[in-house]
């Protein structure tokens, strides 16, 4: 069963009347990763947005279809979406900081989420708050419940919301841009962690990024979104071995010619 | 050989009680590009503020262009600023471009404060407008009626004017869309000046730096040529950074190895 | 800077009315009719447009007589309070640790300060006049200005394009002229205009204490004041300087928030965008 499906999508900017994201289409089964590769600006994050039913004020879906679980989305009532998201699909962005409450500790807000999602108890809210903070190996899960956001660091932050995330078990995982603001060793450690939640849990994962590269790390198709077209979409390693449209050739001469990529390939040979 | 545009020797940092610097050793000769990799707080930006006298040294010495200038004064600073000989450009060229003055004030300021005619300081602005690709029509519009990307070659440009033995960037490619990276890193690979990169991202530094030098916790742990360390790294953290920066490969085989390093480095 | 004001149409407005203001600052004094006392507390008339007051005064000339010490008076109290506060604010910033240190605690002290006490004990030391009156409440409320300076200077001063200046060797005096001034300027016009309204109301405070104006030299707060105990006979009389006091304030509060609008890039953009619309 496809666990999201996202067909043909536009979307449109009612303020300054232009279509801003045109015919996206991709779909997500268990235990699937696929990337979306774009600058800001090309439409990523409203595609994400869509999925997830926050589009910004004036944005609407002006056509094509979004489904969740064989459900389609259009015409979703507010209670309908709250037992949706968290439950069956779930995001993770760039600032972590800024979706969790700086006054609570940042175990109660997991518990929280689990107290209302699974209907648990307080005692067992807490349990499992504690084993999520350990499975996204978090060192001293019991120490981190206790702690507030500015005694985090923004890997561990980032930890903490991927937590809060699978709280309840979703189908689809989103990340948007959600190791960008890290350095490259604790996004390192993000990207590991989503493996390994992709693998234990057959989670489905939606991994979007302005570079390639962490998108080569994850995922088992791509799509190249530029200025709300997708110019570019196939199973990653054809995509990277023989990439087509002009922009997908940039993104990949850049770590050729400039990154470490251009060093390791000598090494291989 | 000549002597080296840069020489740290033995440099220590401290703010209040707290060591953000032990004991760098660098060279730069002139002309040389070396990176400089570290993590959030490890002390990189330290190093490039010490080198611009904004914080002083606890301990060692500094030596730019020939100068100790270790135990310069303010006005000793000032002056030898106006020289124009070291250069600065940082990683949000929004922030460091004044939004109130035009394209053309801000790139001729570091002439105006040495006292260039305007006229003359300007015609040297558009002679750089050309070698970072810009149009000279620029000159006259505002930071914030142009993108990102030409934002950043106007602080480029900016830093080249006083014809700079030494250029200090600070994450110069971060906040940039692909297209402006490569163009960026194509002109200051072109540049005669020595550039000191500093960058959390190996990645971005690998393809223009001749040497690479890794700074981790307030230590210089590893200095070498930049093939060198990205196929050997020697120091755990350098290895655990070569394998995390993500490349066009899959790195699922370099799981285990990282997972490794992860448990040496935190005990 | 006073060019792109008057692009707008608020500050053309503003500065209007001040130009008349000062006008009749002024003028005033010679113009005003020179009427003989007739019968106190007497309504408007063709003899007294606004009538006499409690005395039988014309209230008309002495409104105009009134207008040089009044303007004089709250211009000299915004100016003052200008150059105490405005400048270590800057400085205060820019200057280093020490300066800050030692001004932070001045301006904790004048805030500390009951106003009277130190209006008569400077005016027991300096002699009393309208000018030593002046330079004490303009020295009193010249912490409003401290603050504001600084508070907005501090945010420029470690913006990353002071920084680059520095890098360049550029000294405090360019980094003020060149990137802090522009900035600035704005919060501070918005405080003068609030202390200008406040100067007229202190000129006439004052008054009542024997400092600064002597009676029976009319200003238009103490007209104001005056007035208010008549209003049983005369209930329309604090109508005129109520209104002078009035129409003066608002147009600083505009010329202000113009300056406000018309400073800076987004104010230049502003100005720019009303040329392309008025073509």
């Amino acid at each position: 069963m496809t666990a999201l499906a996202v067909r043909d999508l536009h979307i449109r900017d009612l303020v300054g009347d232009r279509e801003i994201v045109r015919g996206v289409s991709f779909e997500l089964t268990p235990g699937k990763v696929v990337g979306i590769v774009g600058e800001s600006g090309s439409g990523k994050t409203l595609t994400c947005r869509a999925a997830l039913g926050i589009l910004p004020e004036h944005f609407v879906v002006s056509a094509g279809s979004i489904e969740i679980g064989g459900r389609d989305i259009a015409g979703l009532s507010d209670a309908e979406w709250t037992g949706l998201r968290g439950s069956t699909i779930s995001a993770v962005f760039q600032d972590p900081a800024s979706y969790l409450n700086p006054s609570m500790r940042v175990g109660a807000q997991i518990a929280e989420v689990i107290r209302v999602k699974k209907r648990a108890s307080r005692r067992e809210a807490r349990r499992r708050a504690v084993e999520l903070l350990a499975a996204v190996h978090l060192r001293d899960p019991a120490l981190v419940y206790e702690q507030y956001t500015y005694e985090l660091s923004g890997g561990m932050l980032q930890r903490v919301l991927i937590a809060a995330a699978i709280a309840a078990d979703p189908a689809v995982l989103i990340a948007d841009e959600a190791t960008t603001a890290l350095d490259v060793i604790v996004q390192a450690e993000i990207l590991d962690l989503l493996a390994d939640l992709r693998a234990r849990a057959g989670l489905a994962l939606l991994v979007v990024s302005h570079d390639l590269a962490v998108i080569a790390q994850l995922c088992d198709e791509v799509l190249v979104l530029r200025d709300g077209e997708v110019v570019e979409r196939g199973e990653t390693a054809d995509v990277l071995h023989e990439p087509r449209h002009e922009y997908t050739r940039l993104l990949i001469s850049e770590h050729e010619q400039y990154g470490l990529d251009k060093y390791l390939e000598a090494v291989d040979v | 050989m000549s002597e080296p545009i840069l020489r740290v020797a033995d440099l220590s940092v401290s703010y209040g009680r707290q060591r953000v610097l032990h004991g760098v050793t660098l060279d730069v000769e002139p002309g040389e590009t070396v990176g400089i990799i570290g993590e959030t707080g490890s002390g990189k930006s330290t190093l490039a503020r010490a080198v611009l006298g904004l914080v002083p040294a606890s301990a060692g010495s500094l030596r730019v262009d020939g100068s100790d200038v270790t135990r310069f004064s303010k006005r000793q600073w000032r002056a030898f600023r106006r020289r124009g000989v070291v250069q600065y450009v940082f990683q949000d060229p929004l922030r460091s471009l004044d939004p109130d003055l035009t394209i053309a004030d801000s790139l001729i300021e570091p002439l105006l404060v040495r006292g260039v005619a305007r006229a003359e300081a300007v015609a040297r602005a558009e002679e750089l407008l050309g070698r970072v690709r810009l149009d000279p029509d620029l000159l006259g519009r505002l930071p914030g009626a142009i993108s990102g990307g030409q934002r950043q070659r106007v602080a480029v440009a900016r830093a080249l004017i006083t014809d700079p033995a030494l250029v200090i960037l600070d994450e110069p490619v971060s906040a940039l869309d692909a297209a402006n990276r490569v163009l960026v890193l194509e002109i200051l690979r072109e540049l005669d000046a020595a550039l000191l990169f500093i960058s959390h991202d190996l990645g971005s530094v690998a393809g223009i730096a001749d040497r690479v030098a890794v700074i981790y916790r307030g230590e210089l742990v590893e200095d070498r040529p930049t093939r060198e360390l990205i196929t050997a790294p020697a120091h755990a953290y350098t290895r655990l950074l070569v394998s995390s920066v993500p490349t066009l490969r899959s790195a699922t085989s370099d799981r285990a190895a990282r997972d490794e390093l992860r448990a040496l480095l935190s005990a | 800077m006073l060019r792109r004001i008057l692009t707008l149409r608020a500050g053309r407005l503003a500065v209007g009315i001040l130009l008349v203001v000062a006008l009749l600052a002024i003028l005033g004094p010679w113009v005003a009719p020179d009427v003989p006392t007739a019968k106190p507390l007497q309504s408007l008339s063709g003899d007294h447009w606004l009538g006499t007051d409690y005395l039988g005064r014309d209230v008309f000339s002495r409104l105009l007589e009134g207008s040089r010490d009044s303007v004089l008076g709250s211009v000299l109290v915004a100016l003052v309070a200008l150059v105490v506060g405005v400048v270590p604010g800057l400085l205060s910033v820019l200057l280093g640790r020490v300066f800050e240190w030692t001004t932070l605690r001045l301006v904790d002290t004048l805030v500390a300060l009951p106003f009277l006490v130190f209006a008569v004990a400077v005016t027991a030391l300096l002699g009393n006049g309208l000018t030593q009156a002046m330079l004490v409440t303009g020295v009193l409320v010249s912490p409003l200005f401290y603050r504001v300076t600084r508070a907005a200077t501090l945010a420029v001063a470690h913006s990353q394009y002071v920084e680059a200046a520095r890098i360049s060797g550029a000294s405090i005096g360019w980094i003020v002229r060149r990137h802090v001034w522009a900035k600035v300027l704005p919060p501070i016009a918005v405080a003068l205009a609030q202390t200008i309204g406040v100067g007229f109301i202190i000129v006439s405070s004052l008054t009542f204490l024997g400092i600064g104006v002597q009676p029976p030299a009319p200003t238009w707060g103490g007209l104001l004041a005056s007035d208010l105990n008549y209003l049983h006979y005369r209930p329309f009389a604090p109508l005129a300087p109520a209104l002078l006091i009035m129409v003066t304030v608002w147009a600083s509060n505009l010329l202000a928030d113009a300056i406000r609008d018309v400073s800076g890039a987004a104010g230049r953009a502003l100005v720019d965008a009303r040329k392309v619309a008025a073509r």
